[in-house]
C-alpha cells in the first residue's frame, strides 16, 4: 500500500508544474470571483459545495449546524477570494482551510453541548481515500496521504480522529486509551512530516522556498 | 512578543500550541500565551500546519465525498443573489471582511490602517461615482451596472464626501419600515453609563448601531461585535454583525451594522467585547449592551 500511494503521488508531482502553467493561463473560479465575475460566485458553489458540505458534515454537531456553517463558509470564500494565491496551494486547499477554521470556530465555542450526532451516518463512514481518488481531489491531498501511508498507525488513527472527526486531543487519549502527551507526540509528528513534505514539493516546483 | 526572531523555529511548547490551534482551536489562555510567543517563525508554521491539516481533511473527505443536499444548495444560490446584489449596491461589507485579521495570524496590527485607508478611498471613489448629491439616502445607491451611465465631474476639483454614519443613519430612519431598539446596558464593569439604540431596516437589512457613553478600546487587544439573534434560525448561534471600535475622545459613536447572513425574524441586539478581529461563537464573558424587539 505504501508503495501504490507513493508512485501516484509521485506520478501527480511529475506532471504539476504542467498543471500550475495551464492553471495559470485560465483564471481559476476564485480568481474570478474576486475580479467581480457573478457567474463565478454560482459556479463557486457547483465546484466546490460537495467539498465543503462534507467538510461541514464531518466537523459539525447535528445536520443543521452543517446547514448553517456551509453558508457562513460560502460567504467567507466569497468575501476572501482576492487572498487566494496559486502559487502556495491549490483551491481546493484554501477552500477547505477557509471552511475548516469556521468549522473549528464553532465546534470550540459549543464544546459544552451535547456530543455529536453519532447515528449520523457520515460520522461512521470516515476513512482515508483511496491514492487514485485523492490525486484527483488536489496534489496535496495525494501527497497528504502518501506521508500518512508511512505513519505508525497510531500516529495515523490519531490524525484520523482529530483533523475527519473533529475530536479534541482529550477526547481523542480518551477514546484510544493513550496519555493526552503521546497523543500529542502523535498530531506533531504527523503533522510536521506532512508540512515538510508539502514545503519541499512547493519548493522544488517553485525554485525557492514558500514563504 | 517574545524573543523568538523570524528565523529561529518555535520550540515544542508552541509547536503544540500552534498544532492544536488548527486541530481544535485555542482556550483564550491559550490564545493569549500564543500571542505572547508570537514570532514570524510561528505565523509560517501556523500557516503550514494548518495547510497540511487541510491537505489531509481533503484526503479523508475524498473517501466518501457527498453530494450537496438540494436544500442546501437551493439556500447557498439565495445567499449568492444577495451577495451580488449587496457586491453590486457598494456594500462595505467585503472590506471590512478583509479588513479583519486572519485568525491565525492576529496579531499584525500595522496592516489595519491600510484597510482603513482603502476603505476611505473606496469610500471616495464611491461618492466621486455618483457625483455631487450632499445627502443621499442608503438605499439609492445606483447598483453598479448604471454606474457607467453616469458622467463624472471632469475635473473632480473636490470629490464629494460620502455622507456620514450620522447622515447615513437619518437616511435609514426615514426609510419606510426602519424600526428602532433601544439598547440598555448591562452589569458589565464596561457598560457603566452606556446609552444607545439600533436602527435596523428589515426590508433593506441595513442597520445602525449608535452609541454615548461607549468606552473606547485598543483595538490591537480586543473589539467590540455586534450580534443580531434572529428568531428564524438556530437560537445558539447569534448572526454576526461586525467588529467596531470605539476611538478615544468620542462622545457618540455610530457604527454601520454588517449581518453575515440575512435576519429573517429580528429579535434581539447584542453587543460583546471580542479578541481582535471578532469571533464566531461569542462566549458572551463581556456583553455590554442589548436590545429586544418588542
Amino acid at each position: 500500500v505504501q508503495n501504490d500511494c507513493r508512485n501516484t503521488a509521485e506520478s501527480v508531482l511529475a506532471i504539476l508544474p504542467n498543471k500550475i502553467a495551464s492553471q495559470s493561463m485560465t483564471p481559476s473560479v476564485l480568481q474570478r470571483v474576486a475580479s467581480g465575475d457573478s457567474i463565478a460566485v454560482r459556479e463557486c458553489i457547483e465546484q466546490y459545495g460537495a467539498l465543503v458540505w462534507s467538510l461541514a458534515r464531518r466537523l459539525s454537531r447535528t445536520a443543521a449546524d452543517a446547514e448553517d456553517a456551509t453558508q457562513e463558509i460560502f460567504l467567507q470564500i466569497w468575501r476572501n477570494a482576492s487572498r487566494f494565491d496559486e502559487s502556495k496551494g491549490s483551491e481546493k486547499v484554501f477552500i477547505a482551510m477557509i471552511a475548516r477554521r469556521r468549522l473549528i470556530d464553532r465546534l470550540r465555542k459549543s464544546a459544552n453541548e451535547p456530543p455529536m450526532d453519532s447515528s449520523d451516518e457520515v460520522l461512521d463512514s470516515v476513512e482515508w481515500s483511496d491514492p487514485g481518488t485523492a490525486a484527483q481531489t488536489s496534489i496535496e491531498a495525494a501527497e497528504a496521504l502518501r506521508v500518512l501511508a508511512e505513519l505508525r498507525p497510531e500516529e495515523r488513527q490519531v490524525l484520523e480522529l482529530g483533523l475527519l472527526r473533529g475530536l479534541t486531543q482529550s477526547e481523542i487519549a480518551e477514546r484510544l486509551g493513550m496519555p493526552l502527551g503521546t497523543v500529542k507526540s502523535c498530531m506533531r509528528r504527523g503533522l510536521i512530516r506532512v508540512r515538510e513534505c508539502m514545503k519541499g514539493d512547493a519548493e522544488r516546483i517553485s525554485g525557492r522556498p514558500d514563504v | 512578543m517574545s524573543e523568538t526572531g523570524p528565523g529561529n523555529a518555535p520550540d515544542e511548547a508552541m509547536i503544540d500550541l500552534l498544532i492544536k490551534q488548527v486541530t481544535e482551536g485555542l482556550s483564550p489562555e491559550e490564545q493569549r500565551a500564543l500571542d505572547v510567543l508570537d514570532s514570524a517563525a510561528a505565523s509560517e508554521y501556523s500557516r503550514d500546519f494548518e495547510r497540511a491539516a487541510a491537505a489531509i481533511a481533503l484526503a479523508g473527505a475524498a473517501s466518501h465525498p457527498e453530494s450537496l443536499p438540494a436544500d442546501v444548495k437551493a439556500r447557498l444560490e439565495r445567499q449568492a443573489e444577495e451577495f451580488l446584489a449587496g457586491r453590486r449596491s457598494g456594500d462595505l461589507a467585503a472590506v471590512r471582511d478583509a479588513a479583519a485579521p486572519t485568525p491565525l495570524a492576529r496579531v499584525k496590527t500595522g496592516v489595519v490602517g491600510w484597510y482603513a485607508a482603502a476603505a476611505c478611498l473606496l469610500l471616495a471613489l464611491f461618492a466621486w461615482l455618483r457625483g455631487p448629491p450632499a445627502v443621499a439616502p442608503v438605499a439609492q445607491v445606483p447598483p453598479a451596472s448604471t454606474v457607467p451611465a453616469v458622467s463624472p465631474p471632469a475635473i473632480p476639483a473636490t470629490p464629494a464626501l460620502p455622507p456620514t454614519p450620522a447622515e447615513q443613519r437619518a437616511a435609514l430612519l426615514s426609510q419606510p419600515g426602519s424600526i428602532t431598539v433601544q439598547l440598555a446596558a448591562t452589569k458589565d464593569p464596561a457598560a457603566v453609563g452606556v446609552t444607545g439604540d439600533v436602527v435596523w431596516n428589515p426590508m433593506t437589512q441595513q442597520g445602525f448601531l449608535r452609541f454615548v457613553g461607549l468606552k473606547s478600546n485598543d483595538p490591537r487587544l480586543q473589539q467590540y461585535q455586534t450580534w443580531i439573534v434572529d428568531g428564524g434560525r438556530d437560537k445558539r448561534y447569534p448572526l454576526d454583525g461586525g467588529v467596531f471600535d470605539v476611538p478615544a475622545g468620542s462622545s457618540e459613536v455610530i457604527v454601520p451594522i454588517h449581518a453575515e447572513l440575512p435576519v429573517r425574524v429580528l429579535k434581539a441586539f447584542a453587543i460583546t467585547i471580542e479578541q481582535p478581529g471578532g469571533v464566531v461563537v461569542s462566549a458572551l464573558h463581556h456583553v455590554v449592551a442589548t436590545g429586544a424587539t418588542s
